[in-house]
């Protein structure tokens, strides 16, 4: 069925191709303009709505120049409901036709400024150069690997050289008309001698006992400590795409870090601001250079469409539907017994997200940056100034604290940070 | 470290195999028996083919294994809303007012929410009428996460849909129209329910609504009929009060639906305008125990007190029946006391008996109270019972002209006694229709039982009281599959659109003018009022001569018992909630019972007895007593000091068969006894078997010592301090000095940032127990059960010890000090460890007193109690290992040891709320459940002083004083608790810590605590 579609669809961009071809030429000609300064001002004012290829909230605005004149595309995209008020008929009938959503006037764009947009709409994205070299990643992952490799071969090569070795002293010895002796005879004098030295055995027992439990305490202290956790999410959702490529403020989805004890994982409805109108299907990959889902929606966000029933096709939300819920999988995860309060960090102490949750930005998936132990907690509150001279919460107590520490900087610690029921009740 | 970790993306599968599920619904594979079981029976320790090597193996093995366990991490998920509600920030609390009734209580309240689920109930303090919560209202919010509600409704015992039972029902009840259809409610205050309730019989020829409080004030009720046209109680005020006389009337408790507790406190301030309190009654009673001056009189007595004070007031002479001679003396002065405050008292009468408040309102309108104290044109709706109604309907129901009958908010077969004939009448009725939360003992026989929402799911209106309008509105969905009784109702009269609407539209057309504020308005305060708008009532001549006639009428048998409510239990409707069971009686202290009290005298003639086991347990013999025809077997008895000679006490509540699992077979069934009088008179005979009681408390004196200080109110006036407040002093080479100066250790700094402090005024706590259970509520508190209370291991973060004076002290035993060696000393503190046949009863509330040299501390061998700049003792669970040193050290005792994994452990099921997943939905987020091995305490709320501080913060301002404040502090109904900063200068608790009658508990040893009380005055 899909198939038969898509073969459709080409078809019909080949028949639209054909006319466009034959008919349009003249048309084609009128329109001079920078299709480059064109993307520019399409991304900026026209593509939260509009797409070429697809239809959004407006109509799919490849091929625009050939279905209107011109000068009505500039009259319309200037002042819409101007042109309606005029009483054009085409534009009444374009706005019935999208549910009366009037579009945005731009009376601010210049008729260069149209002209450039509309051979944007014809000359469509440059294709990116693809990208043939190997990616450093890649180089990195076989060096590691190559390195054991060798490691390897090299240790082999010693083992046979030593047999080697080995058996040509013998052979000369026999020569000679010695006893050729036994590797394993050698090694259990050597080993008698070792035994019977007290001062090596006891510096070797000394020796084995403290990496023995040096080692030990290092694994019971690593118990519980998650430090790089990275779980597989539901959705392979990118933190470097999102808060790193696109700037996304991270409270603008973790919105109630700034008021709550929890940072809060978005809600699908909050996905949906953005991911409406952004499906994936316009993602390049930058192996291959062309698109990574073949002009399809993302399958990532189609979870999201799926969770919060989103009909992409008809753009709506289907009614009466069954939510799904989407299991993520946390990653921080403080015991219940130590309470832990966003807002008070992000807030009131004005701490940065990444001096704990690390580069987020970079993350492609997200791990546990900090280890998230209580050392690792107190060791912040020694060191992190209060904000005394700002907050008027300490208006009165800052007077008393200057004259308590004679003016040092007043840590978290000072102000009672280290106390066991400030994160323990 | 990170990298020699496997993470199993695909661990649910291996965690939910049935061995894991089992593992984690068992705290034990298998069942693992109580230390008594286990050690007790010498048989089965002897029996058993397990060695002590056997059992180091299993040791060993189990250790390992456990570590094993321990070293992989679960994963968790996190799973967010998919389209978030505006309102809701996960994590943060919401708060919505309704107002709240369940037929016997009436509160306006604020119900927090976290993540749309009901957590906590707390007063609406801008409310004008009844902003006061009591220990039931509390607990309200365990009822709505009852796993033991119908979920469904039922037809004929068969589960089914609504749309089919209410078109089934609404037939049934059309065909058996030839004869009567009624409808059976408890007070009903709602004007929409009213409305609808009219609406509906508007569709019948032969409809009749009949209202009944299982409690009865009937009598009463027949006489304000009489006076104001309307079946209401006037409202009471001590403003302008100087004295008030209660007779029997247990009105601190709220019984008559108004509360009063916050405004008896308040007018009882020391200082010269102190109002005075006497009060004659039989069973020593909550608001008796806070009485400055208390009169025993038998239960029949009490009426004739009454018409005897009116003959001494008054100069008449009605009939009266002999009164006992030792009291006479009292009531001519109580006489006297009213005579001279004339104009600025009060008389208050008990029971519900129409001839004495007749005379009643005859004596208080003789000493010009009304209009002054008693306001009968401000009237309360919240008893409007008519028994008179209910007798001839069980009579029709009986000669079988009742069709059909509605039951709603009722359980009348357990709250009509058998006699009666109700149950008997009831199968002879064709159809039978309950509207209930749960499968109880009325609903059991019959045709259709419809589940209804609980308060907290349910939108209404509601008119309390004159002038006062109060919205509820619904703060959770549904749970289950059910519905209000106005729905039902609605869809009966073809009624379209939701319940919502109709509450709306009755607002809208009949009192938004009135209230002039919008419905979004009052939606939001919870509660509009205005001044009275009904017009002045001129009293009726009073056929007084015939109300004193038919008073002497009534004979006291040789015993007579007294019914009362709990303050737990009320009437019953919550019978189900642990919460209740665990709090103890405020007087006799005794938890998860109802038993009768007795008077040492009377419990001595008849061969009762009382006794602590050498656990100090208390054990107690039991009786079969019969009154009005019905007998209820094997009651426990407790001798009550303070108990009138001759009359026994039975609280109603008890005694339900189909209530749940924590309620079942507790105690014993009064209703069954009751004949719409509040007393009756009793057979008593002594029965086999000895009754176990769970009481948590042993001492029931002070034995001299400086525990609940309190004075009269002459002393306090015009002694000096230190003759009533005197602060211990200590010998030292530089002289006397007091606690405070002479220290062991070196002092914290309580100087910079804050510093908590508590106070609570021991003059204006009336021992209600609202904080107990408000404490419970708030700290995920657990709740143990009736056998572990028994071995004194009570969880109460927040007790109430109640002391009775004695009758030995330490001058009249000739105590000189010399120590607890020597002839006859045991003898003399035994003496003075009984208290007196009418004793003066004090209430102490002890929690944590957070000493500032705290002994706990210094035994701690772990640090896991530690000291906090702010004043506080922190208590860290996870680093506790158990050693209960820091309990022993305790002066207070106020440190709790988790005895067993009360959330998980099966020996628990049917009395922790934490058990199922419903009750689990009540826990308190913020605070931890505590494990099994650690002790735990009152912690001031920290997390409520942490979230205020942080709001402050956020805010960027400084704290201001009432922010915030603690559970116990907030529930108390008489602002008896303070809580707050004493650093801030303008805080109340500073002005309460600068107050001479501010002491601190047992300030001799040193502690300097936290918590400080005020000094008890009597006015006497």
């Amino acid at each position: 069925m899909s198939k038969l579609l898509k073969s459709k669809r080409q078809f019909f961009v080949f028949s639209l191709l054909t006319i466009f071809l034959g008919m349009s030429q003249p048309l084609f000609s009128q329109i001079e303009g920078d299709a480059a300064n064109g993307r520019k001002l399409f991304k900026a004012n026209c593509a939260s709505c509009h797409k070429l290829d697809k239809k959004l909230v407006g109509p799919a605005l490849a091929g625009v120049t050939e279905r209107r004149e011109t000068e009505w595309l500039v009259k319309w995209i200037r002042n819409n409901a101007e042109l309606r008020a005029s009483g054009d008929a085409d534009a009444i009938k374009i706005f019935e036709e999208y549910n009366g959503s009037p579009m945005t006037a731009f009376p601010q764009l210049e008729d260069k400024d149209v002209m450039d947009i509309l051979a944007y709409t014809i000359a469509g994205d440059p294709k990116p150069v693809v990208n043939t070299t190997t990616g450093p990643t890649e180089a990195g992952s076989n060096e590691s690997e190559n390195a054991e490799f060798i490691l390897i071969a090299l240790g082999l090569f010693f083992v046979l050289l030593l047999a080697l070795l080995i058996k040509v002293r013998n052979t000369l010895k026999e020569v000679k008309g010695e006893a050729g002796t036994n590797v394993l005879e050698d090694a259990s004098a050597f080993t008698k001698w070792l035994v019977n030295n007290k001062v090596i055995m006891t510096l070797g027992t000394v020796v084995v006992a403290v990496w023995f439990l040096s080692s030990l305490y290092a694994y019971l202290m690593s118990i519980g400590v998650e430090q790089g956790y990275q779980p597989v999410q539901p959705i392979a959702f990118s933190h470097e795409l999102h808060a790193g490529q696109n700037e996304i403020d991270c409270n603008y989805c973790h919105s109630s870090a700034r008021h709550s004890k929890t940072s809060g994982i978005p809600s699908a409805n909050v996905c949906m601001n953005c991911h409406m109108y952004v499906d994936g299907s316009e993602i390049i990959d930058p192996a291959t250079g062309s698109e990574k889902y073949n002009g399809e929606r993302s399958p990532e966000i189609q979870k999201i469409y799926a969770a919060i029933g989103w009909d992409a096709e008809n753009r709506k939300y289907i009614e009466n539907y069954e939510e799904k819920p989407i299991k993520w999988v946390r990653i921080h995860n403080l015991p219940d017994l130590a309470y832990f309060n966003h807002s008070q960090h992000v807030t009131a102490g004005e701490i940065e997200c990444q001096t704990c949750h690390g580069p987020v930005e970079t993350m492609e998936e997200v791990y546990q940056y900090s280890p998230l132990t209580m050392g690792w907690c107190i060791n912040c509150h020694r060191e992190t100034k209060v904000k005394v001279e700002t907050n008027g919460y300490y208006e009165e107590m800052h007077e008393k604290l200057k004259a308590k520490y004679h003016g040092e900087d007043i840590t978290v610690e000072m102000i009672g940070g280290l106390e066991c029921g400030k994160c323990h009740y | 470290m990170a990298d020699n970790k496997k993470y199993w993306t695909g661990i649910e599968d291996l965690a939910n195999t049935p061995v894991a599920q089992k593992l984690k619904e068992n705290e034990f594979a298998a069942e693992v028996p109580s230390s008594t079981e286990f050690l007790g029976d010498k048989e089965s320790l002897e029996s058993s083919s397990t060695s002590r090597r056997d059992f180091l193996k299993y040791l060993g093995f189990s250790t390992a294994a456990a570590t094993l366990a321990a070293c992989e991490s679960p994963v968790v998920e996190s799973i967010p809303y998919v389209i978030k509600p505006d309102s809701v920030i996960p994590g943060l609390p919401n708060y919505y007012a309704t107002s709240y009734f369940d037929g016997n209580d009436y509160a306006s309240i604020l119900v927090k929410t976290r993540e749309g689920r009901p957590i906590k109930v707390e007063p609406n303090t801008d409310a004008k009428f009844n902003a006061s919560t009591n220990a039931r209202v509390q607990a309200s919010v365990l009822d709505l996460y009852d796993s033991n509600r119908l979920k469904a409704p039922m037809a004929k015992g068969q589960e089914t849909s609504w749309t089919s039972v209410l078109e089934e029902v609404k037939g049934e009840l059309l065909k058996a129209d030839g004869k009567e259809v009624v409808l059976l409610t408890s007070t009903i205050i709602s004007p929409s329910t009213l409305a609808l309730i009219t609406k509906f019989g508007e569709q019948f020829t032969n409809f009749k609504h009949v209202t009944f409080d299982p409690y009865s004030f009937s009598g009463k009720l027949d006489v304000y009929e009489e006076i104001m046209g309307e079946r209401a109680m006037p409202t009471y005020s001590f403003a302008s009060t100087k004295l008030v006389v209660g007779i029997g009337s247990d009105f601190l408790t709220g019984v008559t639906g108004q509360s009063l507790e916050g405004a008896y406190a308040s007018a009882r301030k020391p200082g010269a305008s102190m109002m005075r309190h006497i009060q004659v009654e039989s069973n020593l009673s909550l608001t008796g125990s806070n009485a400055d001056t208390r009169i025993k009189v038998g239960a029949s007595d009490q009426f004739a007190a009454l018409v005897y004070l009116y003959n001494k007031v008054t100069g008449s002479s009605l009939p009266v029946s002999s009164i006992k001679e030792g009291s006479l003396k009292s009531l001519d002065n109580v006489a006297k006391e009213l005579i001279a405050a004339k104009g600025n008292s009060l008389v208050l009468v008990g029971g519900n008996d129409a001839n004495a408040e007749r005379i009643a309102l005859a004596l208080n309108m003789a000493l010009e109270n009304i209009g002054k104290s008693i306001d009968l044109n401000n009237r309360v709706y919240l008893r409007r019972g008519n028994d008179k109604e209910l007798y001839s309907l069980i009579d029709r129901m009986n000669a079988g002209s009742v069709g059909a009958i509605i039951t709603s908010g009722l359980n009348p077969v357990y709250q009509i006694a058998e006699a009666k004939g109700y149950a008997k009448g009831l199968a002879k009725v064709g159809v039978k229709v309950a509207f209930t939360d749960r499968m109880d003992e009325s609903s059991k026989s019959m045709d259709y039982v419809l589940p209804v929402n609980h308060a907290y799911e349910s939108w209404g209106d509601a008119v309390p009281a004159s002038g006062v309008y109060a919205l509820s509105q619904p703060t959770i969905k549904p749970l289950f599959d059910t519905r209000q009784f106005e729905e039902a109702l609605m869809s009966w009269v073809g009624e379209s659109g939701r319940y919502y609407d109709f509450v709306k539209s009755t607002y809208k057309n009949q009192y938004a003018t009135l209230f002039g504020k919008g419905w979004n308005t009052v939606l939001h305060d919870g509660e509009a009022s205005i001044s009275s708008e009904v017009e002045a009532v001129e009293l009726p001549e009073m056929d007084l001569q015939m109300a004193a006639a038919e008073l002497a009428k009534i004979k006291g048998g040789k015993y007579q018992v007294a019914f009362y409510q709990k303050q737990g239990m009320g009437i019953g409707n919550q019978t189900n909630n642990p919460w209740l069971h665990e709090m103890p009686d405020p007087v006799s202290r005794v938890t998860w019972d109802n038993y009768i009290t007795i008077s040492a005298a009377d419990a001595l003639e008849l061969g009762l007895t009382n006794e602590h086991q050498s656990d100090g347990a208390l054990n107690g013999s039991r009786v079969n007593i019969t009154a009005n025809g019905a007998t209820l077997e094997n009651v426990p008895v407790l001798v009550q000091p303070g108990q009138a000679f001759g009359t026994i006490g039975l609280a109603t509540g008890y005694g339900r068969t189909d209530v749940g699992k924590a309620g079942n077979g507790v105690g014993v069934n009064a209703f069954s006894l009751m004949n719409g009088q509040h007393f009756a008179n009793v057979d008593i005979v002594k029965a086999e078997g000895v009754h176990e009681f769970a009481s948590v408390q042993m001492g029931n004196t002070m034995m001299g010592r400086k525990i609940v200080n309190e004075t009269n109110l002459d002393t306090f006036l015009n002694g000096s301090v230190n003759d009533w407040n005197e602060t211990p002093m200590f010998h030292t080479y530089e002289g006397h000095k007091n606690s405070d100066e002479t220290n062991l250790w070196d002092d914290f700094d309580h100087e910079t940032g804050h510093m908590w402090n508590m106070a609570i005024d021991l003059n204006s706590c009336i021992g209600c127990g609202a904080c107990v259970v408000a404490c419970h509520l708030e700290n995920n508190v657990p709740v143990v059960g009736k056998e572990e209370v028994r071995n004194f291991r009570d969880m109460h973060w927040l007790r109430i010890d109640r002391y009775y004076s004695s009758d030995t002290t330490e001058e009249t035993e000739g105590y000189e000090g010399l120590g607890i060696i020597g002839e006859g000393v045991m003898d003399r503190f035994a003496a003075m460890e009984l208290p007196s046949e009418s004793p003066e009863v004090v209430f102490q509330p002890v929690m944590c007193q957070h000493c500032n040299h705290a002994p706990c501390e210094t035994v701690c061998p772990v640090a896991a109690t530690s000291h906090s700049a702010e004043g506080l003792n922190h208590m860290a669970y996870n680093r506790c290992i158990g050693t209960r040193y820091c309990a022993n050290n305790c002066p207070y005792k106020v440190r709790r040891f988790n005895w067993f994994n009360y959330q998980a452990n099966d020996d628990f099921a049917n009395v922790n709320p934490a058990q199922d997943d419903f009750g689990r939905m009540v826990l308190n987020p913020d605070v931890t459940v505590r494990a099994r091995g650690v002790m735990e305490k009152c912690s001031m709320c920290i997390q409520r002083i942490q979230l205020g501080k942080l709001e402050a913060k956020k805010a960027g301002k400084m704290l201001e004083d009432g922010a915030f404040t603690t559970a116990c502090a907030q529930a108390c109904g008489t602002g008896s608790i303070t809580f707050g900063d004493v650093n801030n200068k303008k805080a109340k608790v500073t002005s309460a810590k600068k107050d001479p009658r501010a002491y601190r508990l047992l300030d001799e040893v040193g502690t300097q605590p936290s918590v400080f009380y005020q000094t008890k005055i009597r006015n006497k």
